[in-house]
This record gives C-alpha cells, sequence and structure tokens, in this order.
C-alpha cells in the first residue's frame, strides 16, 4: 500500500523512533513526504497517517497550520523574499518585485517548467542582513533589487543540483547579520530544509 | 457530600460545587454568560472568547473566559462591567464581520445562537466595509450533513465532538488564522455514524443536514419529547414535525443515557414515518391478491381462521412473532392476546439470532449504563456497539478515553472500540468457548488482573452469529467468577426488545420477568384467568413447526423473519407451509407479502406509551401527529381481535394499560405515565429484585470448539442495513454496505481476490455473490460478512465458508 | 568595552568557535560535568541567584520557572529555538557558531530538571543551524555527552533536533508543545501558566529559549556572584540585542544591561544611515510599543525601565527607523505579520488582526476614511481590553494584543501622519522610506 520507497521506509522508521510518542513523527515525516515526491501530496499526507496512527485529516490539520509544507507543485527552486518589517526598511517590496520581473513568475506562483516559485515570506530571522531572500530555505543576505535578478538568472542558467547558501551568499549577497567564517558544503536539493540527510548533500 | 465554596456573581453570593466550571455554575444559579464554543459534554477550548467575564484579583481586575476558568472560593465575578460589555460587543462585530448575512435562507435562522447574541449582546451595526471572506458553498462533507464554511465561527465543536466524543477525527481545522477552516481530508469525508450531532450542536447554520435542509422554519415546527427506538438504550429526543410530517429528531441531553448524542440513524431515520409505503387500509388476501378492506371485515377474517385453527389443533397450533418494535402497551397486549385470546405459549419477540429470554431480561446482577462512569474495569465481549449499540459505545468510549477505565475488548475482528482498549482479543468466529477456556485457566493475565482489580462491568452478547447463543452467558459466569460484584449488561439489539420481554413477549417469561409456571400463571390469574403453564416455542421452534406442520397459523407482529432470522431458509420454508398468516405491520414486507391478512399499525410518533431500555429504564414515547390513514395502535388491534374470537381483555386504552401493567408486573408497580410524565423525566429503572431465575451455565461446552475450516465466516450486524424503517428512510438506506464480504490482506491473495472483484461464497445453509473488501481489520482465517444487506444473500449461520472468484 | 559571555568564544576564534575541539579546547563542557556532581535544588538555587531572566521575550526568572516543576516524572526539556519575531536573530547566531555551549547548557538544565529526553525545535527556515546544532549533538554523542550514562556517569540524556515548518506562532512555548506533538501548533489555555506543571505529553516540562541556555554554563563558571557582577544594573548578566532597520551597523550585540537607546543606537549601531533623523524605533521586537527620540532616547536599557515606559524588552530585538519612514506602511507590515501568524483560535486575533491589515492596507492605498484611526483603536480595544501595556490578557496568548502595539504608536506619536495619507490621498512618501542600491557601506 505504501507508496514510499524503501530507503524512506527506513528513514521513517527511524524518525519515529526518535520519539516518545509515533504522533510527533508528523513534522519531519511530513518534510520525508516533500521529499519523497518534491511536494507534499494527498497520498504522501494518507501515507505519513498511517505511520503515524492519526486519520488522514488530522494531518492535514497540521500540515496546512505551517506555511512549508506546499501542497501545490512548487518548483525546484522555491525563491523566499522577506518582505516583514525590517527588510521593508531596506527596500525588501521593490527586491522582490525584481524577482517577480526576471522569473515572470508572480508572488505566491510557480512558473511552467516547474522551474522557479517565488513567494513573499515573512521575517526569516536575518533582520541585520536585509533584505533576506532564501532559495530551498537556504539563505542569502544584503540582496538588492540588481542581485536579486542576478540570482533569478543563475537558477535559470546554472540550474545548480544543490543550492548552497554560502555559495550564493558571495555571488549574490552583500552585508550579513554576523560574520560567518567557515564554508560549508551542505546544501538543499529541493525546496524543502535541508536539515539531517533529508536533501542533503555534502557530508 | 461534595465540597462547596461560596462565590459572589455580579453582587450576589451564591454556594457551588468545586471544581465546577464558572460558565456553568454561574448557569445553574442564574446567571447566563454568553458562549458559543463551550459545551457542556466537551472539554474547553476557550476560543471565541465570547464569555469574558470580569474578576478581582490581588493585582485589580481581570477578564478571564467564563468556560476555562473552574470556581474558587471567595472568587467575586463581575458578568456585566463595562470591560465586559465592550468585549462581548467586540467579539460579536468580529464574528459578524465575516458572517454571510443570510439568516432568511439559514436551517438555523430563528434558533441560531450567533443572531440571539448579536440581538442581545452586539453592536447595532457592522464597521466592516471591507469584502467578506467566501467559499464555495456548500460542500458535502458526509452523506448526510453539509458545510457552509462562510458561515462557520470556528468553535471546534463540531471538530471536538468527532475526536473526544465519537472517535472519528475526520473534520478538521485546515489552514490557519483567518483563513481557519473546517474541512475533511480530500475523498476522505466524514462518514462518522454520528455525524448530525455536528450539526445539533454547530452554533450557526454552517453544517446542516440534508435530510432538514430547507425543509422548515424553526417557529413552525411542533415539537414532542420522546426516547428514540433505534438504539436500544433508548436516547432521549426531542422529535419536530410540520404539517403532521416529522421533519427532524433533536437529542435531548439525558444524564444517564446518551448525554443528547445520537447515532445518525437514530436522528435521521424517521422518514420511514411519512413513507407513501406505509399501509394506511387493511389488507385481505383476495384473488390471490392483497385487496383493501375495511377493519371489521379484515379483523373477522383474520379472528376467525385464527379461531377455528385454535378449535380444531388447540392454542398450540398457533404462533406469534415479533412485538419487539412496540410500546411496551402493545407489547403487553400482544403477551395477553397470545395466552388469552389464542391459549398459547408459542411467542416471542426475538429472532432467533439472540440470547436467551431469562439472560436477557432476569439477570440480577444486571449494570445500569451509568455503571460505566464508575467502573475500573469494562469488558465487552460481544457486538461492535459501534455499529450495534451507539450510545453504549458512546459511553463506553467516554468511560475508557476520560473516566480511566480500563477496557477489555473481545471479538472476531476490529471494532469501533479497538483505539481505546487497553486489551484486545480475538477469536475464529465459533470459538469463543477455547478462548473462554483460556482465560478461565488465566492464561490471559492481563484480563486477570483486570477483572480481579476494581469494579468490572461486562457487556455481553453475541459477536457474531457463528458464535453459539450460549456463549454469552458463560462468559458472564466466569466475569461473575473472576470478579465477584461485577455487573453484567446482555445485549441484545431489536428496538424494545427488554420491553417485550418485560411484558411477558416470550416463550418462558410472563409480564414482570416471572418465568412461565404454575405459580407465575397462579398469580396472574386474577386478571388474565385460565392460561397454559408449560413453556412454549421460541421462534427456531415456531418455525420448525410450521414446517412440520404441528403450527398451522402464524401473526407477525412487525417481524419479517425472512430478513431477521439468520436461517433464511427454515423461515422461508416456514412461511411457505403456514396456513394461516396474520400480519400486523406498518409496511409491506418479504414475510407478510403472502399473508391472508394484513393490519395497518400505528407506529413511533404515532401513539403514546412507554418503553424499556436495555438497562431496564422504563421512559415514556409520545404521539405528536396522527397514523396514517386508519392504522391503529397494537392493542387496540389485538383488542378487536380477542373480542371477535370472544375474549375480553379489558385494556380500554394505552394509558390504562400502563395501569394494569403496574398491577400485574411487580417490578413496574409504581411506574405510571403521571409519574414519567412529571417527577422522572429521565424515566425509572425498574428494579432487578425478587427471585428471577439466575443461570449458572458451565464455563466450558465439551466439544464446543471453532470448526476447523480455512475460512470462517463472521457475519454481524451493522449499524446501516436492509431493515424495513431503513429500507424507507432514503437518507439512510443509501449508506448500507451492501453485499461485500471483507478479506483480510493475508487470505485476499491466496484465493486471488483483489478489491472489488465479485465473489462466490458458499455455506451449508446458502450462497451467493459479493463484493470483495481487502480489510486489515479482517484477521487472517475469517471472513466478514455485514448481515441483511440490500441484495445480499443469505449464507445462514454456518461458520464454515468456501471463498471463490468469480471477476 | 563590555565584557563579552555568550558570544566571547566566536569573537575569539571565528574560524572553528562550532567545533567540539575548540569548545573543549576553552574550557567547555567542564560544567555540564561539574553539575552532574550537584542536587537539582543546588542548581535551582544557583540559577536563581544569577538572576538569569528567560531571553525568550517574557524574562521570567530561569531558575524559579525551574523550581516550579512538578514532581511527576518523566519530565521534559525543550529548547525554544524557534527565533521567528520580525527583527531577532540572536539565536541564530549562537544556534550556528557556538552550538556546542547551547548543549552544555541543555545539560545543565536536563540534569537540574531530571530530564532524559530533550528537544531542540528550530525553526523550519533555519535549515543551516540546524544542521550545525545536529552536527554538534552527533559530536556530543560521539563523546559520550549525551547519549547513555553521559560523562561516564548513571544519567542518560537524549536529544532530538526537531524543525519547525513556518509559524511564529509555535515559539509560543505551548504552541511548541503542541506542535512537538504532532498536533497543530496552537497555543494551549492557561492555567496552567507554566508547562513545568503539564507540558509535553502532559508532563512536567522545561522550555527555555536559546540563549538562556547559553548563559549556564557561564553562571556555574562564574559563580551567581561572578555572573551577577557583569552588570550595574539589576538585570544580571548579559544581553543581546538584535539592531536593525536604519541604522549603520546592524547586527547583533552582546550589551550589559544599562547602557541608554542613544549608547545603543547611536554608539554601537554606528548612528542613523545617510544621517538622516531617527523618527522611531521598536525596542523589543515586533510585539512591542514603539519608542521616540523625544521621549525615550536616555533611557536605561533595562526591563523595569522599559515596562515603566510602556514597553519591553522583549527578544531584544530594536528596529529602527529614520525620518523618511511611512508609520502607516510599517504599521501596516507588522500588523500583517501577526495577522499571517495568528493561529486563529481567538476569535479577536483572528478576525481583528485581519481587519486592521485590511484598513491599514486602505490608508497606504489613499482609501483612507477620516474615522479609520478611532476604528481602528476601536477594534484594537477588543483585542487588548483597554489597549494598556502589558496587555490585560482577553486571548490565550499574547500574539493578538502584540498587533495592536503599532496602532498605539499611530495614536500616540503619529495622528498627524495618518492624516496626511487621508488628505494626500496616500502615502505622502512615495518611495522615500525605501533604502536605494548598495550606497553606503558601513565604516
Ligand atoms: C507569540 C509568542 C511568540 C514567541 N516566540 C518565541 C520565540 O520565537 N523564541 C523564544 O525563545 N520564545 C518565544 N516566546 C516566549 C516563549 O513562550 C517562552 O516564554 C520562552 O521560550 C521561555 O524561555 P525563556 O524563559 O528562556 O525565555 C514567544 C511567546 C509568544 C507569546
Ligand atoms: S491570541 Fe491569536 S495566536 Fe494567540 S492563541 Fe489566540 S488566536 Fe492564537
Ligand atoms: S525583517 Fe526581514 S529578515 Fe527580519
Amino acid at each position: 500500500m505504501s507508496v514510499w520507497s524503501e530507503p524512506t521506509r527506513q528513514r521513517a522508521t527511524e524518525i519515529i523512533g526518535r520519539y516518545p510518542k509515533r504522533r510527533s513523527a508528523v513534522m519531519p515525516l511530513l518534510y520525508l513526504a516533500m521529499a519523497e515526491e518534491g511536494r507534499l501530496s494527498e497520498e504522501g499526507m494518507r501515507e505519513v497517517a498511517e505511520w503515524c496512527g492519526i486519520t488522514p485529516a488530522q494531518v492535514q490539520a497540521v500540515a496546512s497550520f505551517y506555511t512549508m509544507y506546499k501542497t501545490e507543485p512548487v518548483g525546484r527552486y522555491l525563491v523566499s523574499c522577506c518582505t516583514s518589517i525590517s527588510c521593508m526598511l531596506l527596500g525588501a517590496d521593490e527586491v522582490l518585485g525584481a524577482i517577480e520581473d526576471q522569473a515572470g513568475v508572480p508572488d505566491g506562483e510557480t512558473d511552467k517548467e516547474g522551474h522557479l516559485s517565488v513567494e513573499h515570506v515573512e521575517c526569516l530571522g536575518a533582520c541585520g542582513g536585509a533584505v533576506a531572500v532564501q532559495v530551498n530555505y537556504e539563505l542569502i543576505e544584503g540582496v538588492t533589487p540588481d542581485r536579486a535578478r542576478a540570482l533569478v538568472d543563475w537558477l535559470r542558467n546554472a540550474r545548480p543540483d544543490v543550492v548552497n547558501g554560502d555559495e550564493m551568499q558571495e555571488l549574490f549577497g552583500t552585508r550579513r547579520s554576523f560574520e560567518w567564517a567557515i564554508h560549508e558544503e551542505d546544501g538543499a536539493v529541493g525546496p524543502y530544509p535541508a536539515f539531517q540527510p533529508l536533501g542533503t548533500v555534502g557530508r | 457530600m461534595t465540597d462547596r465554596v461560596r462565590l459572589s456573581i455580579d453582587g450576589v453570593e451564591h454556594e457551588v460545587a468545586q471544581g465546577e466550571l464558572l460558565i456553568k455554575a454561574a448557569q445553574d444559579t442564574g446567571t447566563y454568560i454568553p458562549r458559543f464554543c463551550w459545551h457542556e459534554r466537551m472539554k474547553p477550548v476557550g476560543m471565541c472568547r465570547m464569555c469574558l467575564v470580569q474578576i478581582e484579583t490581588p493585582r485589580g481586575p481581570a477578564m478571564i473566559t467564563a468556560c476555562t476558568t473552574n470556581v474558587a472560593d471567595g472568587m467575586v465575578v463581575d458578568t456585566t462591567s463595562e470591560a465586559v460589555k465592550r468585549s462581548q460587543e467586540a467579539i460579536l462585530e468580529f464574528l459578524l464581520a465575516n458572517h454571510p448575512l443570510d439568516c432568511p435562507v439559514c436551517d438555523k435562522g430563528g434558533e441560531c445562537p450567533l443572531q440571539d447574541q448579536a440581538l442581545a449582546y452586539g453592536p447595532g451595526e457592522s464597521r466592516f466595509v471591507e469584502i467578506k471572506r467566501t467559499y464555495v458553498k456548500p460542500i458535502p462533507i458526509s452523506d448526510l450533513v453539509l458545510l457552509d464554511r462562510e458561515r462557520c465561527i470556528l468553535c471546534a465543536r463540531c471538530t471536538r465532538f468527532s475526536e473526544e466524543i465519537s472517535g472519528d477525527p475526520l473534520i478538521e481545522f485546515m489552514e490557519r488564522g483567518n483563513l481557519t477552516e473546517i474541512n475533511t481530508f480530500p475523498d476522505h469525508p466524514f462518514s462518522s455514524y454520528f455525524s448530525g450531532n455536528t450539526v445539533q450542536i454547530c452554533p450557526v447554520g454552517a453544517l446542516t443536514a440534508k435530510p432538514y435542509r430547507f425543509r422548515a422554519r424553526p417557529w413552525d415546527l411542533e415539537r414532542v419529547e420522546s426516547s428514540s427506538l433505534f438504539d436500544t438504550a433508548h436516547p432521549r429526543v426531542e422529535v419536530h414535525a410540520s404539517q403532521n410530517q416529522v421533519l427532524r429528531i433533536l437529542g435531548v441531553d439525558h444524564p444517564n443515557l446518551s448525554h443528547g448524542w445520537l447515532s445518525d440513524k437514530a436522528r435521521f431515520g424517521f422518514e420511514y414515518l411519512g413513507s407513501a409505503d406505509r399501509l394506511s387500509t387493511p389488507l385481505v388476501r383476495g384473488g390471490g391478491r392483497l385487496v383493501e378492506a375495511t377493519w371489521p371485515e379484515a379483523l373477522e377474517i383474520a379472528a376467525n381462521r385464527l379461531q377455528l385453527i385454535k378449535d380444531e389443533d388447540g392454542g398450540g397450533a398457533l404462533g406469534v412473532i415479533g412485538g419487539a418494535q412496540g410500546n411496551n402497551e402493545d407489547a403487553y397486549a400482544l403477551a395477553k392476546f397470545t395466552r388469552v385470546a389464542l391459549g398459547t405459549n408459542n411467542l416471542d419477540c426475538r429472532l432467533d439470532d439472540t440470547l436467551s429470554s431469562h439472560f436477557l431480561a432476569a439477570t440480577v446482577d444486571r449494570a445500569l449504563i451509568d455503571d460505566l462512569d464508575t467502573s475500573g474495569t469494562v469488558i465487552v465481549w460481544g457486538p461492535d456497539l459501534k455499529e450495534e449499540h451507539p450510545t453504549l459505545y458512546l459511553r463506553v468510549r467516554r468511560a475508557a478515553q476520560e473516566l480511566g477505565a480500563t477496557l477489555i475488548v473481545v471479538h472476531p475482528r476490529a471494532t469501533g472500540l479497538d483505539d481505546r482498549a487497553v486489551v484486545k482479543l480475538g477469536y475464529r468466529p465459533g470459538g469463543g468457548f477455547a478462548l473462554l477456556d483460556e482465560i478461565a485457566e488465566g492464561a490471559h493475565s492481563d484480563v486477570s488482573h483486570a477483572l480481579a482489580a476494581a469494579k468490572v462491568t461486562a457487556l455481553v452478547g453475541l459477536a457474531s452469529l457463528a458464535d453459539d447463543p450460549r456463549l454469552p452467558e458463560s462468559v458472564a459466569a466466569l466475569v461473575r467468577q473472576k470478579a465477584p460484584g461485577a455487573r453484567i449488561l446482555p445485549l441484545s439489539s431489536r428496538a424494545n426488545t427488554y420491553g417485550a420481554l418485560d411484558m411477558g413477549v416470550a416463550p418462558d417469561l410472563l409480564p414482570g420477568r416471572v418465568a412461565v409456571g404454575a405459580i407465575g400463571c397462579a398469580n396472574l390469574a386474577e386478571s388474565w384467568g385460565d392460561i397454559p403453564s408449560r413453556p412454549g416455542r421460541d421462534t427456531r421452534a415456531i418455525l420448525e413447526g410450521l414446517v412440520s406442520g404441528d403450527v398451522r397459523g402464524l401473526l407477525l407482529v412487525g417481524a419479517d423473519p425472512l430478513r431477521d432470522c439468520p436461517d433464511r431458509t427454515l423461515a422461508g420454508e416456514a412461511l411457505e407451509a403456514a396456513e394461516y398468516l396474520v400480519s400486523i405491520d406498518a409496511f409491506v414486507n418479504d414475510s407478510n407479502r403472502e399473508a391472508d391478512v394484513i393490519l395497518p399499525v400505528a407506529v413511533f410518533t404515532e401513539k403514546e406509551g412507554t418503553v424499556t431500555n436495555l438497562e431496564g429504564r422504563v421512559q415514556r414515547v409520545s404521539r405528536l401527529r396522527p397514523a396514517p390513514g386508519q392504522a391503529r395502535p397494537d392493542w387496540a388491534i389485538l383488542e378487536d381481535l380477542a373480542a371477535l374470537m370472544g375474549v375480553g381483555l379489558g385494556l380500554g386504552s394505552a394509558e390504562t394499560i400502563a395501569k394494569e401493567i403496574a398491577d400485574v408486573a411487580p417490578v413496574y408497580a409504581g411506574v405510571t405515565w403521571d409519574l414519567l410524565d412529571w417527577e422522572e423525566r429521565d424515566g425509572v429503572v425498574v428494579p432487578m429484585t425478587g427471585d428471577q431465575p439466575l443461570n449458572h451455565i458451565p464455563v466450558s461446552l465439551e466439544g464446543n470448539r471453532a470448526p476447523r475450516a480455512a475460512l470462517t465466516l463472521h457475519s454481524a450486524r451493522v449499524m446501516y442495513d436492509d431493515g424495513v424503517r431503513l429500507r424507507h428512510s432514503p437518507s439512510l438506506s443509501r449508506l448500507a454496505p451492501g453485499a461485500v464480504a471483507h478479506l483480510s490482506p493475508v487470505d485476499a491473495p491466496k484465493v486471488g481476490a483483489r478489491e472489488g472483484a465479485t465473489l462466490r461464497l458458499v455455506t451449508k445453509k446458502g450462497e451467493g455473490e459479493f463484493r470483495a473488501v481487502i480489510d486489515p481489520g479482517t484477521p487472517a482465517g475469517v471472513v466478514y460478512v455485514p448481515l441483511n444487506q440490500p441484495g445480499a444473500p443469505s449464507l445462514g449461520a454456518d461458520a464454515v465458508v468456501r471463498v471463490t472468484v468469480v471477476t | 568595552m563590555t565584557t563579552l559571555v555568550v558570544t566571547k568564544r566566536m569573537a575569539e576564534h571565528p574560524a572553528d568557535s562550532h567545533t567540539i575541539t575548540r569548545y573543549q579546547a576553552t574550557g567547555g563542557y567542564q560544567q555540564a560535568k561539574r553539575a552532574l556532581g550537584m542536587t537539582r535544588d543546588e542548581l535551582v538555587e544557583e540559577v536563581k541567584a544569577s538572576g538569569l531572566l528567560g531571553r525568550g521575550g517574557a524574562a521570567f526568572s530561569a531558575g524559579l520557572k525551574w523550581s516550579f516543576l512538578a514532581p511527576e516524572r518523566p519530565s521534559y526539556l525543550v529548547v525554544n529555538a524557534d527565533e521567528s519575531e520580525p527583527g531577532t536573530f540572536k539565536d541564530r547566531q549562537l544556534l550556528e557558531r557556538d552550538p556546542h555551549q547551547l548543549i552544555e547548557g541543555l545539560i545543565i538544565t536536563a540534569i537540574a530538571n531530571e530530564a532524559h529526553h530533550a528537544f531542540i525545535y528550530v525553526r523550519g527556515e533555519y535549515s543551516k543551524p540546524a544542521r550545525r546544532v545536529q552536527k554538534a549533538v552527533d559530536e556530543a554523542y560521539a563523546a559520550g555527552f549525551l547519549g547513555t550514562g553521559i560523562f561516564g556517569s548513571d544519567f542518560d540524556l537524549d536529544v532530538v533536533v526537531h524543525l519547525g515548518a513556518g509559524a511564529y506562532i509555535c515559539g509560543e512555548e505551548t504552541a511548541l508543545i503542541n506542535s512537538l506533538e504532532g498536533l497543530r501548533g496552537e497555543p494551549r489555555l492557561k492555567p496552567p501558566y507554566f508547562p513545568a506543571a503539564k507540558g509535553l505529553y502532559m508532563k512536567p516540562t522545561i522550555v527555555n529559549n536559546v540563549e538562556t541556555l547559553s548563559n549556564l554554563p557561564h553562571i556555574l563558571a562564574l559563580g551567581s556572584a561572578g555572573y551577577t557582577a557583569l552588570s550595574s544594573s539589576a538585570d544580571t548578566g548579559t544581553f543581546m540585542m538584535s539592531l536593525s532597520g536604519h541604522v549603520r551597523k546592524p547586527g547583533n550585540y552582546e550589551v550589559p544591561h544599562g547602557i541608554t537607546w542613544r549608547e545603543l543606537i547611536f554608539d554601537i549601531g554606528g548612528g542613523m544611515r545617510r544621517d538622516r533623523a531617527l523618527k522611531t524605533w521598536i525596542p523589543g521586537g515586533a510585539s512591542a510599543p514603539w519608542f521616540v527620540p523625544e521621549k525615550h532616547l536616555d533611557l536605561e536599557i533595562t526591563k523595569d525601565a522599559t515596562a515603566e515606559a510602556g514597553s519591553m524588552l522583549g527578544s531584544g530585538a530594536v528596529i529602527v527607523m529614520d525620518e523618511d519612514t511611512c508609520v502607516v506602511r510599517a504599521a501596516e507590515r507588522i500588523v500583517r505579520f501577526f495577522a499571517h501568524e495568528s493561529c486563529g483560535q481567538c476569535t479577536p486575533c483572528r478576525e481583528g488582526t485581519s481587519w486592521l491589515e485590511m484598513i491599514l492596507r486602505r490608508i497606504d492605498e489613499g482609501r483612507g476614511r477620516a474615522v479609520d484611526l478611532d476604528l481602528m483603536l476601536d477594534l484594537g480595544d477588543g483585542i487588548s481590553i483597554g489597549l494598556e501595556w502589558p496587555p490585560r490578557m482577553t486571548t490565550i496568548c499574547p500574539l493578538g494584543p502584540s498587533a495592536v502595539s503599532p496602532i498605539l504608536a499611530l495614536r500616540d506619536y503619529f495622528r498627524s501622519e495618518v492624516s496626511r495619507h487621508l488628505e494626500a490621498g496616500g502615502c505622502p512618501f512615495p518611495g522615500g522610506h525605501i533604502a536605494g542600491e548598495e550606497e553606503e557601506e558601513e565604516e
């Protein structure tokens, strides 16, 4: 009945094992479901329901509460531009506009090729490095409209298999909230956070 | 006595029970605090914020929600302060901001708390000039319930009900913040047997019931309180009608029964009342057809033929099946008619699928439903309560979930209570005695512990048609042995079975749970005269008697043995063989289609009376509307029949019958309509005292073992079947699963069956085609078939089944 | 100028402050080991005496909170790393750059509260910080500092790094607990006021902020007396402030309590960008009522002084706005945040915040009406009866009332600017409140 691959099933078993109660694994398993299919499908939610011993409606109630579980198809690169207060004060609306223009994708939508999705988001915790933009939850700080346009072009043309925050920061960012001297290899391979082996490479 | 605390509400001192919620304490002492989300039977969520009141604290006045705050000694509460009023106005303005003003077309209009409170506490007009939230409207979230999301005020009553009370968390909050909405998972409807409750508790018109939607305005409705006969607990209901049509049924919160909740069957199963198929004139056979007749004609024909058989072969050549559908007064009339006019004890309200009449009616240590609330251990060995005993299901769930009882469930497959069970034991259908032996020997230590530990309540009945009818009594005996003082609730699931048994509609019982015998008969002699003192035939023996010719005439009273008896082959042969068949019924059904006379009967909502539920609680049922055409109550029909047979039953009216019952049935002494109408509106439990026989059955029966077959057949009743009332209630009749056979995921590939495949099932008692359902709830080695389904062939009570794939 | 505490290691060893090697080489994990030899009472007393206040926003005494732990076991420990309050980014720095410091604080807290299972709840957008923490956790397991029998003792401690998924409200501790249980991240009813009574799985649970825990190794190392001595004001220790907006040098600064806003903005923050005038600032995260230079610039940055002036230090996020900033739009952005992040349980928060957002947007877009400011104040009163700060709680959690703070600022300081919007039929700062391209690098 399961739609999940064997390694994913193993991961699911392992994740559930970490928590005192099965239901607590809903959130990580939802990410797992997204990693499996690139977005959160109904099938994926049904599967999570079975693993956690709850109904699909209970899973959807949780999944739809959070903004990072995407039930609509998302592009390979999810570009999130912070437009909360601190970033807004430093031009976030203009940066978002530049991204929309260059990508030809309005806020909240995905291009036809399934390549780029654009969204505005609330505060990313990078206010000292406003304007903040994330690609697949890998952060770039100090983004300006010009740099945002260059970022979109780069995603279009270079089509990196892994998006890496440090690399993008060097190419498209300016001021950061704080210094970070070490270069990190890990990055995201899909529109969900690269955490633990989930969509992470470079280890 | 519980501890009391003193508090002041709006300057008036009150003494209330400690630990009570402020909103409840205020209400009970006369101060109504407005609310939307709070519901007395569910955990508070404090979401709507309508019940904010002001209390004094050491740090000055504070605002708190009365629905989430327990009373405390010395509490000073102000429910009318300036701040409270401002906040009430604000909440209402916020709620109305996005609420459509479509009250004129809303079912809730006229009985809508939002409407009422907006009037009482709200600001004059809305200052919301923005565009209101809209949704595609309305969406069906189940077969019976529709959802208008923009009307929803997010009180979480429906979601709490489905999760906390009924255990079907299928309707949930989705999204968040201002986008929050109630919904189901796509393709996974709110298919709960209890979905209608959400409609009743929705404080606005967001959830509406298809059978009622747009049918009436509340102020046009006539209403009476009554008891539902769709559930053997007889939950309290309010029946609403307009222009003599019953339009809806609401649950009434009865503290000892269902707490106001109803199964959808009890709530929506009223459509049959107004069905065009209802019989409204007597029918007699003429020229091979049933033709309309006048009452005198029909009664005379029936009386003459019954008298003829009695004269020729004695009362023993007559049999009576049925009597569980009507009121106690009808049942009493039937018991008396059978003994006095027909002169026989061949009488049974059970349809051969159930337990001994003594066990059902005269178990001295019978439990009350309320015992569940104080039990440390509850054991359910019998039917899936969710399917057959909805009120008990909710009460057991509550006991296990909220009150901490240890729940043991024994059943051949998955049941609705498994998720709350601490111990769940399964067994091969028909093999219950083997498991019973194991438990008796202490092989299941968890069960032994639970039975030894605390106050035990056991709900016992037949889990499966394959089970030996003596199994439940043995289960009860074992429970008594392991847990002295345990209380037993024997389960049978027909409308007023317990009432009918109490009235003596059984071959071996007289009114008041008195055994048929010299003493019992002698005690009745004064009012009944001479009656046969040897037990008569039960349903099975009557049917067999008909086949053999020993029984010649049959009276069916609201019974359809062809559909309801497990052995349909026997029922068919018996009806075929019957020389003379009289039926008292509301419908033409499979069994009375060939009757010689059919007498139309008044049913629920059409006659006054009393009924007795499975714990022995007697309650009133009420009349709200006339019966169709010339249909009459059973007792009136029986009285006239008896008169034509030369016997005066002296019944007079339902109310005088009730008095006679109170006279002749000792345990019913004092239970008068007056009492039930005025002082004891919640009913009276008639006592389990006296010298009723208590069966002692040995725990183990030699040679009774599960059949050694590859596949064992487990047949059981489910909520929706092809019973006559449901068949004529279109909203519910569609919900029956139909001819399906459940196979475990292990067996399905073995027989080569895929989901939806057509299977041929063959037993010694029958065969036919079923649609395959692959069901993880059914264990390997078991084939599960819901009983009495539309279009389903009968397989009989045989446990050995062969399964082949047709397509 | 200041003694650095929680940011000392990263300042001195920028290249490898996050590694277990560097952490141990600079005295790391000594205090956790020591804590194993102390009783629960000793630890609670020491932390109480240190005066350490929670750094998650509510500034409640950490030691006092621990002392509320109900006797039932198991107990749990949850680290609140959900940092999502607009303007706040200090926990991210601690997570990324000194995760072992947090883990050591976590171990000490677990010992003090007899918890054998701890969860670090990191907001979903912090995938990189979460990776760093997970890596540090793995290192600590490998070193025997976590897992079965930590440091060779008989104390077991398991740590799970749990990733959120985009919901600010999950920073509220009871919402966080629901989220961790696999439920919707909705705050629970109070009482109980602290999860220490009934928290995760209805068991006693300690929830502390990342910065709070990061202080613990230092409190044990310095002793409560030494720690208190770090500050000259009643608020002990240091405080991380996230400075953002129109200052020259935004960033996180670990400062002692008791400096003034003038010092923070003009000395530490390098003053206003492009030398514009300071118009207003938010002293403690988007929830806090705003300050203006005319009244508040020389106030001390302490819990009490800020409270007395009608605001709060909250999460320590200072958002600075210059004279060209449109306060209507700034207010709209903050209200929009709360409307978007409302969990939706409480009627006033769910309906009121979005209504406020709609009105502010209308005013910004030139469709304002004369009555709108009063209407907003009235709606604000419906969300937060009496419009006081701290709010008289009429909702389950303080999120709803927080959304009213910007409206109070409009009422108290910027009435005329609202009127100018109405008169001008829209925003009178056409593009004026926007930063240009990469001009003016910080010095
Ligand atoms: C709406 C809301 C959001 C919050 N967000 C956070 C947060 O992101 N991080 C945090 O540590 N505390 C947050 N808090 C405070 C927590 O509820 C809690 O007080 C804190 O985690 C306790 O830790 P502390 O005592 O160490 O500060 C928030 C509170 C509220 C009401
Ligand atoms: S105030 Fe808002 S965020 Fe807080 S519980 Fe209520 S609705 Fe949720
Ligand atoms: S406001 Fe944009 S990252 Fe903080």
